[in-house]
């Protein structure tokens, strides 16, 4: 008689890998005239149709770009190789966007790897923790002298997507309740930045210019405001600072500011 | 063999909840019920589907649970499973458990998980003096650790393993006698096993401790032909059937006026459809107040 653990190691891999099913089923008890493999595929099925939906769950668009069909069957290849480790599904699917990018059936479709970011990085920002936000007020209250050492934080749900393509146009295009509807896209519009965030617990798409990303991005390394804003002239002499941090106080992008160390201060 | 000592944790007192039907709280019902306010006893929810750090899930939770007693209904922590218990697992349920106060805490019967792997499946147990020991053994540890007593709740299955010696209501029995847990007895998932594999339902229930009881679940299956028969399905997809409400009647005149909860995950319908079956579920609680020998027809009927 097997251990429980034996038990367990054969059923499980027999549910996911399709392992060893006939040495599975001479475990199981014959009732009626239903084969035992029979009953094990109803759990098989169970498995991959509950971790499918839950894929499908955080990637509608790349669902809808690929087709139902050809999606469930990339799903399975995923739920094989990056199964869910957990007993909670939040972190599950995190690397569909990789195993999108190495399939070689997938060579003509380039952005849909980034679109599959996009939505994970979407996924990851409505649960994130709650935070306050940081206005404007709170800011000007910063001692005059200890300004270029500002260090503001960004909500903990934020995440930053890049992509050569326009995945945003994309995402946008494929929210229209039917395929009929969707405007084209085209490739050739180009890359975007995006920082993706919540207000009102809605997950918002925030395009970037180039500066802009390398600023906020430079701030969510912990660097100071100086020298964030040097990391942000470098990419364009242009650089609205004012603005800039005018816009995100506005959107709410800042949970809190605190000061750098002075031996940090060089940007 | 020799048992575990039993827990000195003290048993749930019985009724927690107010003796109305309660419905699963799903995420798609969430704004129409925050906005239509049905009259429901209380609400259960998956545990795991708020193990996120924050967010409109947990927001939702808290402004529904202001109104409703609840009940935190876990799929993940794989009591059954040999994998040591998830320290993070628990972790996260424990901050839940003290955010949200609920009335009930619940767990399945099952194993879900091995090596790391999670299926995100019900899966059954062999039912043997090991796996009795392991899951008391377990019960005990999550009890522990939550300091608070849980119900385990009967799964739905499909196969059976020949090396099984325990009837699965005597497992049950076993483990609440030993761990002072309760028992979470869902009416629907007794029925399917029983059609699944041939014993009597109405004797399932007859050997299950009359005082273990302390929540039911009620929820509908699907029959999925198959070569050599048909096998039902615990999908929660459709209305109780005919043949589980007069098993729940059978239910509640042995276990008597128990919290009753009404569950749906796929195929969702419009939330006063689920609403509509817990009514169903008032209707067989206030018969058997007005006689403990009700006949289900007549419950439904007035």
């Amino acid at each position: 008689m097997p251990s429980l653990h034996e038990t367990q190691a054969l059923v499980s891999g027999a549910l996911l890998r399709g392992e060893s099913a006939q040495g599975v089923a001479a475990l199981l008890r014959q009732t009626g005239s239903i084969a035992p493999e029979r009953r094990l595929r109803v759990y098989r099925n169970n498995v991959f149709a509950s971790l499918g939906s839950a894929l499908e769950a955080v990637y509608p668009v790349t669902v809808r770009l690929l087709g139902a069909e050809f999606f469930r069957q990339l799903a399975r290849g995923y739920i094989v190789k990056h199964p869910s480790h957990a007993g909670n599904l939040h972190a599950f699917g995190a690397q569909l966007p990789a195993y999108l990018r190495r399939q070689p059936s997938l060579a003509a479709l380039p952005y849909l790897a980034d679109v599959a970011l996009l939505e994970w990085a979407g996924h990851e920002v409505y649960h994130e923790a709650d935070e306050e936000t940081l206005d404007a007020d709170a800011l000007a209250r910063v001692p005059a002298d200890a300004q270029a050492r500002i260090r503001l934080h960004l909500q903990l749900a934020s995440r930053f997507v890049a992509s050569p393509f326009p995945v945003l146009a994309i995402w946008q295009a494929n929210q229209a309740a039917s395929a009929d509807a969707v405007t084209p896209v085209s490739l050739d519009d180009g890359g975007v930045r995006v920082l993706v965030a919540r207000r009102d617990f809605e997950v918002e798409f925030r395009v970037l210019g180039a500066a802009e990303d390398r600023f906020l991005r430079a701030l969510a390394e912990g660097r100071s405001l100086a020298a964030a804003l040097a990391a942000a002239l470098a990419v364009d002499v242009t650089f609205d600072l004012g603005a800039t941090l005018g816009r995100h106080l506005a959107l709410g992008s800042f949970r809190a500011w605190s000061l750098a160390p002075i031996e940090n201060d060089t940007p | 063999m020799s048992s575990p000592p039993a827990s000195s944790l003290h048993r749930l007192p019985r009724p927690a909840l107010a003796l109305c039907a309660g419905i699963g709280l799903r995420a798609e019902h969430c704004t129409e019920f925050l906005a239509s306010d049905p009259d429901v006893g209380f609400i259960e929810v998956h545990a795991e589907n708020y193990f996120g750090r924050g967010g409109l899930p947990l927001h939702v939770l808290g402004r529904a649970r202001r109104d409703h007693a609840l009940s935190l209904h876990g799929v993940g922590l794989s009591i059954g499973s040999t994998d040591p218990l998830d320290d993070a697992h628990l972790q996260r349920l424990a901050e839940l458990v003290e955010r949200l106060q609920p009335a009930f805490i619940s767990e399945h019967l099952c194993w879900t998980s091995h090596r790391g792997v999670h299926l995100n499946d019900l899966l059954p147990l062999p039912l043997t003096a090991e796996a009795l020991a392991h899951v008391v053994r377990r019960v005990d540890a999550v009890q522990e650790r939550l300091k608070r007593t849980i119900l385990l709740e009967n799964v739905s299955s499909y196969f059976e393993y020949t090396e099984s010696t325990i009837p699965e209501c005597e497992f049950l029995a076993a483990i609440t006698r030993q761990t002072g847990c309760g028992l979470l007895l869902d009416v629907n998932n007794v029925y399917v096993s029983a059609c699944n594999h041939g014993f009597d339902a109405a004797e399932y229930l007859a050997r299950i401790p009359r005082d273990a009881v302390h929540e039911l679940h009620l929820a509908g299956h699907v029959r999925r032909p198959c070569p050599g028969g048909e096998i039902l399905i615990d999908s929660h997809s459709e209305p109780v059937c005919a043949e589980v409400w007069h098993l729940y009647a059978n239910a509640l005149r042995r276990f008597g006026a128990v919290p009753t909860l009404v569950e749906w995950d796929a195929e969702l319908p419009p939330l006063h459809v689920l609403v509509g079956e817990a009514r169903k579920a008032d209707a067989m609680l206030a018969a058997l107040e007005r006689s403990p020998t009700f006949e289900v027809a007549d419950a439904l009927a007035a």
